[in-house]
């Protein structure tokens, strides 16, 4: 019964092709362990060099979203190393691609600040996409930012298609808001 | 009189390996960098190599970089570090980097050719390595 139990919840996952999942507090640890997993994992899929090196690297921007931005934490907000924040992952497959799908919760007084950052980029070309980074890398850090202003646009840069986001309000508590990021390979 | 005592820190799943020999004018960067915190990591080192190169005397630098990875972040305080020693360079002192990637890593190659473009004073040298 037990293993049953289990089954039924990984068959879920199985039918929709996903190749990794975790859901739960994000720490440095916790994103070293999914990097050797996923890399390990991506092997085994059968993954082209370059397809394997822009799937890592979305996981590594999207999980330093999570810890730096989720508004869930364990930690003191105020303790600038060794944070512990919630979030969701996951890796899987479609058709001949991979997704790459991420949720945190924010606090809503932030969703048009990131939608504001997401948007302009959702009608970008590569090329347009390619010269906003290297713009970015080249501008001084955004205060609000604690990576260096550049995770959504390397996200984009990674990607096949537009970055897809949405934004659900917690309809029990609308000071907090569901923000999912998606990234096709 | 800063001090030529070498700095060296080992390599962490997340973080690569330092390895700057100050008195053989040689600054090392090699494996992944995605530390939870890159301004963090990468400040005091720069801070330090600044201090060195303030008292350098114009003896040529060698600066091998073999990053296999590194996030966005990282990258950020990667052209720091570049654009201070392009400065040294522009003040006199030579400096050769050898940018080590692997041959099918678009991403990091167009990031040495970014360099190329903004630290003319760096003597750039692209080696491409077979990843077979």
């Amino acid at each position: 019964m037990l293993y049953q139990e289990f089954n039924d919840f990984w068959d879920v996952a199985r039918k929709r092709h996903i190749i990794f999942f975790y859901v739960g507090y994000f720490s440095q640890h916790v994103v070293a362990a999914i990097s050797e997993t996923i890399k390990a994992r991506l092997d085994t899929a059968g993954a082209a060099g370059p397809t394997r090196r822009r799937i890592f690297s979305s996981f590594v921007e999207m999980s330093q979203n999570i810890m730096h931005y989720s508004s869930d934490s364990l930690t003191p907000p105020e303790q600038g190393q060794r944070q512990m924040r919630r979030g969701s992952f996951c890796i899987g497959m479609k058709d001949d691609s991979f997704f790459l799908l991420c949720a945190n919760p924010v606090d809503s007084l932030n969703v048009e600040r990131i939608r504001s950052r997401l948007e302009p980029l959702h009608t970008m070309t590569m090329e347009q996409i390619k010269s906003a980074y290297k713009k970015a890398l080249r501008e001084e850090t955004p205060a609000d930012s604690k990576g260096a202003g550049l995770g959504f646009l390397t996200m984009a840069r990674d990607a096949s298609e537009p970055l897809e986001f949405e934004f659900v309000q917690e309809a029990h508590n609308p000071g907090s808001t569901m923000f999912c990021i998606k990234a096709i390979i | 009189m800063e001090s030529l005592e070498p700095l060296f820190i080992a390599a962490s799943p997340t973080s690569p390996e330092i390895d700057f020999r100050f008195d053989q004018h040689t600054l090392s960067i090699k494996g992944e960098s995605y530390p939870e915190n890159a301004a963090a990591f990468y400040g005091p080192l720069i801070e330090r190599v600044r201090g060195w190169l303030a008292g350098c005397e114009d003896a040529a630098i060698t600066v091998n970089v073999s990053l296999a990875y590194f996030n966005s972040s990282s990258t950020k305080m990667l052209f720091t570090f570049f654009e201070t020693l392009n400065a040294a360079a522009l003040a006199g002192t030579p400096v050769r980097l050898n940018w080590y990637h692997d041959e099918d890593d678009d991403t990091i190659l167009e990031f040495g050719q970014e360099l190329q473009d903004d630290f003319g004073a760096l003597e750039f040298h692209d080696h491409a390595v077979s990843s077979h």
